[in-house]
C-alpha cells in the first residue's frame, strides 16, 4: 500500500515520466551504439540554446499563453550580439545588448498583449515576423561575422573542470527559472494564473502584470539564448532562429508542460528538450537519415504528448478517488440508518 | 412548519420507475449502498441529502453516466441498464442538469432536434433541414410550455435562465421522456422565475411524467413535492410523504443531527443593533456610474454592518461589486475607503487596501481549480507566508491553512488536497478563509451560499455575522430575499443598474414580522412593479 501511494503521487508529479523515458531511451542509445556516450558533451552543447528557449516557452504557457517569436527573437539577439561586436563595442556590452534585444521584444509582447488586448498567438506571430525581418535587414540577407573576441568564444568552448562553460550559465539560468516558478511569489501568481486567470483576477492578481512578467522572461531567456547561439556558430546566418519556437514547444509540451496552462516545471521543460535532442542524436548515431527527423520529431511528440497524458489520467482516477472519500460526510458511530 | 398537501391521489398511482437495491463503489469507498426508490406516474418525488450523499451518483446511473455494480431499475416494469446518456434518453429518462445542455448559438428549434433533425431527401441525398416539419412537430407543445413560434427560431443566447431551462424540458418531452431528472433547476433563477418553474413542474406532472427532483432548498418543496427520499452517506433513509414531514425532520435526517432549523429561522441576534451614526464610516460610493451597467449607485457602509443587496439577474448586482474591487473600470463617481478616495485599477490593489471578495460563481471564478487548498487560501495576500517579501514559506502556508481548518471547520484530511477534490460548502469556506487572510475591513460575498448544502449555510452565514461583529463591514448580495433578511441591516434593491429602492433597520422589521412584507416589497422593487395591496 505504501509503494502504491509512492507510486501514484509520483507519476502525477508533473516532469517524472519525461524524466524516465529520458533515462530510458539514453540507456537504450547506449547500449546499441558505444560511441553515444563520448558524443554527449557536444550534442547538448549545440542544444543547449535551444533549452533555453524551451524554458522560456514552459514559463509563458505555464501562465496560459503561447510565445511564437522566441526563436527569431533568439536568431535576432545572436545577429545583434554578432553585429556590435563585429563593429568593435566591448565584448561585455555586445553579450548585454543581445539579451536586452530579447527582453524588449518580451516587453512588446507582453504590452501588445496586455495593453492592447491583442491576441497572444498573433501578438507573438506578428513580432515573429517582425524580429525575423530585422534580421534579414541587419544581415543584409547574408551572415554576419567578425567577431574577434577570445572571452566571447569562450562563453561555450571554455571548459571548467572539463564540463562546457555553457551548461553552468544554462544549468544557472535554468535553476533560477525553477526556483523562481516554485519558490516565489511571482511563480505562484503564473501557475494560479494559469489555471484560472478569471480567479486570478478575483482573488487580488495583478494579472497583467503577471503576464506582461511571462513574457519578459521568456523574451529575456530567447535574448540569453542568442548570446550563446552566437559564440557557438561564430557567424549569424539570415533566418537563424526560424522554427526553433516549434522545437521549443515541442520540448516543453513533451515534458509535461500544459497547453491549458498551470502545470509544469523548468525541470519538466529540460526534460522534454532534453528528449527530443536525445532521440534525434541517437538517431543519426544509428544511421537514420536526417531528411527522416522532421518524422521522427513530430511521432515523438505525438507518443510523448500521449505518454504523458495517460500518466496523468492515472494521477487524476487516484485523485477522484480521494475526492470520494472526502466527498462522504463524516459518519457517526452508531449510526447505521 | 408542514407541508400542506399536494396531489394526495398520485399515491394510487402505478410505479413507473423502480429502483431496487443499487450499489456502486469507486475503488473500494462505496458511493451508493442498495439505494431503492419508487417514483410513480405522475409524481413529483424530492431527492435530497447533504453534500456527498448519493444523490449525483444515482443520477450518473440512471442517465448513463456510469454504470452501478449492483441492483437493478426498471421502467414501467422492464429492466434498464443504459450503457451512456444517448441510451437513456432513447429509453424516456431524460436528466436536465444544473449546467446548460443547450448550444448557444443555434436557435431553440435546432437545439430541440439537435442530432435527430428531420431530413427532406433531394434527388436521393439527404440535403436539407425540413425545418416545417420540426417547426409542426414541436409547436403545440412549445406554447403549452409558453415559447412562442417566433421564439423558436431565435438563438439560445438570447433568453434568460428560466426560458433555456423550459426550452432543455420540452426537449426532453419531444424525446417521449417518461421519467424526468432535475438536478437543481431553480439554481440562477429568480424568485419569481422559480415560480414559474414550479407552475411548469405541476404541468409536466398532470401529463403523467415522474419528475425526480434535486434539491438543497427545502423550503422550495412546500406543496410542491409529492415525497421526499433522504439520502444520508449513500443509503438511502427513507421517503417521507411530505403531508406530515416538517423541515425540522427533514434536516435531522440528512445529517444526523440537530441542525436548528438549519438556518430557515431568521436567527439576527448577533447583529449589531446600535445606531449606525455611532461607528465610523468604512466604505462609501458616490454616484458610482459605469456605461451602460451602472447609474448613480450611492451609499455608506459602516464598521460592523451589513448592506444587501437585491435583484434581478442583470440588474447590476455582481457588476457593482466588480467595480467596487477594481476589476472593472467605472466611468464616472468616487468610492472612498474609510475617508480617501480610492481608484483601484486592479483587484490586487483592493486587497491592499482592505477590500476583499468572495465572487459569485465559485467554479469559475472562486477556486482556482489546480491548486491545493492551502494554496488556495494564501494567494490572496501571500507575503503573509513568505520570507524576505519574496520567497513561499511551505511550512508557513501549511500552517496559516491548518489554522484557518480548524477555525473554519473545512473538512479535508489534507490542507495539501487539490482544492477540487472538496465539497462545495468546504470549498466555499475556504475562500471564506482566502478573504479573512486578506484582512480586509470590508468585505464583499457574491451569492455566499450557492451550491451549499443547508449545513454548510448556515456556517457560512456564522462566519459572516462573526466578521461583522469583530469591526468587519460587508456587502451581501443574493438572489434569495430570505438570505438578505437573515444577514442584513440595510437591504438595497437594484433595478437596470440604478437603486430602486432601500429598506432600513431590517432587524426592527423583522422583530414585528414583517417578513412576508418585505420580500413582498423587494419583489415588487426588482421587478419595477407597484406594490399590490392583496399580499
Amino acid at each position: 500500500m505504501k509503494f502504491k501511494n509512492f507510486f501514484f503521487r509520483s507519476v502525477s508529479i508533473t516532469g517524472v515520466p519525461i524524466f524516465g523515458l529520458l533515462i530510458l531511451i539514453v540507456a537504450l542509445f547506449q547500449f546499441v551504439v558505444p560511441i553515444f556516450n563520448a558524443t554527449v558533451g557536444d550534442y547538448i552543447t549545440n542544444l543547449v540554446p535551444v533549452l533555453l528557449l524551451t524554458v522560456g516557452a514552459a514559463i509563458v504557457i505555464i501562465g496560459g499563453s503561447i510565445d511564437l517569436s522566441i526563436g527569431t527573437v533568439c536568431g535576432l539577439s545572436a545577429g545583434i550580439t554578432m553585429w556590435t561586436l563585429a563593429s568593435g563595442l566591448p565584448t561585455a556590452l555586445s553579450i548585454l545588448l543581445g539579451v536586452a534585444t530579447g527582453t524588449f521584444f518580451g516587453l512588446l509582447n507582453g504590452f501588445l498583449i496586455t495593453k492592447f488586448g491583442i491576441n497572444d498567438f498573433i501578438a507573438t506571430l506578428a513580432t515573429l515576423n517582425i524580429s525575423g525581418g530585422l534580421l534579414i535587414v541587419l544581415s543584409q540577407a547574408t551572415e554576419l561575422y567578425g567577431a574577434e573576441s577570445e572571452f566571447f568564444t569562450s562563453l561555450v568552448y571554455g571548459s571548467f573542470f572539463g564540463i562546457p562553460t555553457s551548461f553552468f550559465i544554462a544549468g544557472a539560468i535554468i535553476l533560477l527559472m525553477q526556483f523562481l516558478l516554485l519558490k516565489t511569489i511571482l511563480g505562484r501568481r503564473i501557475f494560479a494564473m494559469g489555471n484560472s486567470g478569471a480567479a486570478a483576477n478575483v482573488a487580488g492578481i495583478n494579472v497583467r502584470n503577471v503576464k506582461l512578467a511571462t513574457f519578459v522572461l521568456s523574451g529575456t531567456l530567447a535574448g540569453c539564448a542568442g548570446v550563446l547561439l552566437a559564440s557557438r556558430l561564430g557567424g549569424v546566418q539570415a533566418f537563424l532562429g526560424l522554427g526553433y519556437e516549434f522545437t521549443a514547444i515541442a520540448g516543453a509540451v513533451v515534458g509535461g508542460v500544459s497547453l491549458a496552462g498551470g502545470r509544469g516545471s523548468a525541470a519538466a521543460a529540460l526534460a522534454g528538450g532534453l528528449f527530443i535532442g536525445t532521440l534525434a542524436q541517437g538517431l543519426q548515431l544509428i544511421g537514420v537519415e536526417p531528411i527522416f527527423f522532421g518524422i521522427v520529431s513530430g511521432l515523438a511528440l505525438i507518443i510523448g504528448v500521449i505518454f504523458d497524458q495517460k500518466i496523468q489520467d492515472i494521477g487524476q482516477l487516484r485523485s477522484r478517488f480521494d475526492s470520494r472519500v472526502l466527498a462522504q460526510p463524516p459518519r457517526k458511530e452508531g449510526d447505521h440508518g | 412548519m408542514s407541508f400542506p398537501t399536494a396531489l394526495s391521489t398520485t399515491r394510487s398511482a402505478p410505479i413507473i420507475l423502480d429502483i431496487r437495491q443499487i450499489s456502486k463503489s469507486y475503488q473500494g469507498v462505496a458511493a451508493l449502498e442498495n439505494a431503492s426508490l419508487q417514483v410513480r406516474k405522475g409524481e413529483i418525488h424530492a431527492v435530497l441529502g447533504g453534500n456527498g450523499a448519493g444523490k449525483s451518483t444515482l443520477i450518473g446511473i440512471l442517465s448513463g453516466v456510469t454504470q452501478p455494480d449492483s441492483g437493478e431499475f426498471l421502467l414501467e416494469g422492464s429492466a434498464l441498464a443504459p450503457r451512456n446518456p444517448r441510451d437513456a434518453i432513447k429509453s424516456g429518462i431524460t436528466t436536465i442538469y444544473q449546467e446548460l445542455s443547450l448550444v448557444p448559438a443555434l436557435t431553440t428549434l435546432e437545439n430541440i432536434f439537435l442530432g435527430r433533425e428531420l431530413i427532406i431527401e433531394r434527388a436521393g441525398m439527404k440535403v436539407l433541414l425540413d425545418r416545417k416539419k420540426m417547426k409542426n412537430e414541436v409547436i403545440e407543445l412549445a406554447q403549452i410550455f409558453g415559447i412562442s413560434k417566433d421564439e423558436l427560431d431565435i438563438p439560445i443566447s438570447e433568453f434568460g435562465a428560466l426560458k433555456k431551462k423550459v426550452i432543455e424540458i420540452v426537449k426532453a418531452l419531444t424525446f417521449d421522456a417518461r421519467i424526468l431528472i432535475l438536478d437543481e433547476p431553480t439554481s440562477g433563477l429568480e424568485e419569481e422565475e422559480r415560480l414559474h418553474l414550479f407552475d411548469h413542474m405541476r404541468n409536466l406532472r398532470s401529463r403523467g411524467v415522474g419528475l425526480i427532483w434535486v434539491t438543497h432548498h427545502l423550503d422550495e418543496l412546500h406543496g410542491l413535492a409529492d415525497v421526499a427520499t433522504i439520502f444520508r452517506d449513500g443509503r438511502t433513509l427513507e421517503s417521507l410523504n411530505l403531508e406530515n414531514s416538517t423541515v425540522g425532520e427533514i434536516t435531522n435526517l440528512m445529517f444526523g443531527i440537530q441542525s436548528n432549523e438549519a438556518g430557515l429561522r431568521t436567527k439576527n441576534d448577533r447583529l449589531q443593533k446600535d445606531d449606525k451614526s455611532n461607528r465610523p464610516e468604512v466604505l462609501s460610493l458616490h454616484a458610482v456610474s459605469r456605461a451602460g451597467v451602472l447609474r448613480d449607485i450611492s451609499f455608506s457602509l459602516h464598521a460592523g454592518e451589513v448592506i444587501g443587496i437585491s435583484g434581478l439577474a442583470g440588474a447590476g448586482r455582481t457588476e457593482l461589486a466588480r467595480v467596487i474591487m477594481g476589476i472593472d473600470t467605472r466611468t464616472s463617481g468616487q468610492i472612498f475607503l474609510k475617508g480617501k478616495e480610492v481608484n483601484f485599477k486592479s483587484s490586487a490593489f483592493a486587497y491592499k487596501a482592505g477590500i476583499a471578495m468572495l465572487p459569485e460563481d465559485r467554479k469559475q471564478l472562486g477556486i482556482i481549480s489546480g491548486l491545493s487548498v492551502a494554496e488556495n487560501i494564501s494567494i490572496s495576500n501571500l507575503s503573509s507566508v513568505s520570507r524576505f517579501g519574496f520567497i513561499i514559506s511551505r511550512k508557513k502556508e501549511r500552517e496559516l491553512a491548518t489554522k484557518y481548518k480548524e477555525i473554519l471547520s473545512i473538512r479535508t484530511p489534507s490542507v495539501n488536497q487539490k482544492i477540487n477534490n472538496l465539497s462545495g460548502g468546504s470549498q466555499q469556506k475556504a475562500i471564506v478563509a482566502r478573504c479573512l487572510n486578506s484582512k480586509p475591513s470590508v468585505l464583499i460575498i457574491d451569492e455566499p451560499t450557492q451550491g451549499v448544502d443547508v449545513a454548510a449555510k448556515t456556517e457560512v452565514h456564522e462566519l459572516i455575522r462573526d466578521f461583522t461583529s469583530k469591526g468587519g463591514a460587508a456587502i451581501v448580495i443574493a438572489s434569495e430575499i430570505q438570505e438578505l433578511l437573515e444577514l442584513s441591516h440595510e437591504i438595497l434593491v437594484l433595478r437596470n443598474g440604478s437603486i430602486v429602492g432601500r429598506i432600513e433597520n431590517v432587524q426592527n422589521s423583522i422583530e414585528k414580522s414583517r417578513v412576508v412584507e418585505i420580500k413582498a416589497e423587494v419583489l415588487a422593487l426588482s421587478a419595477g412593479k407597484r406594490l399590490k395591496n392583496e399580499i
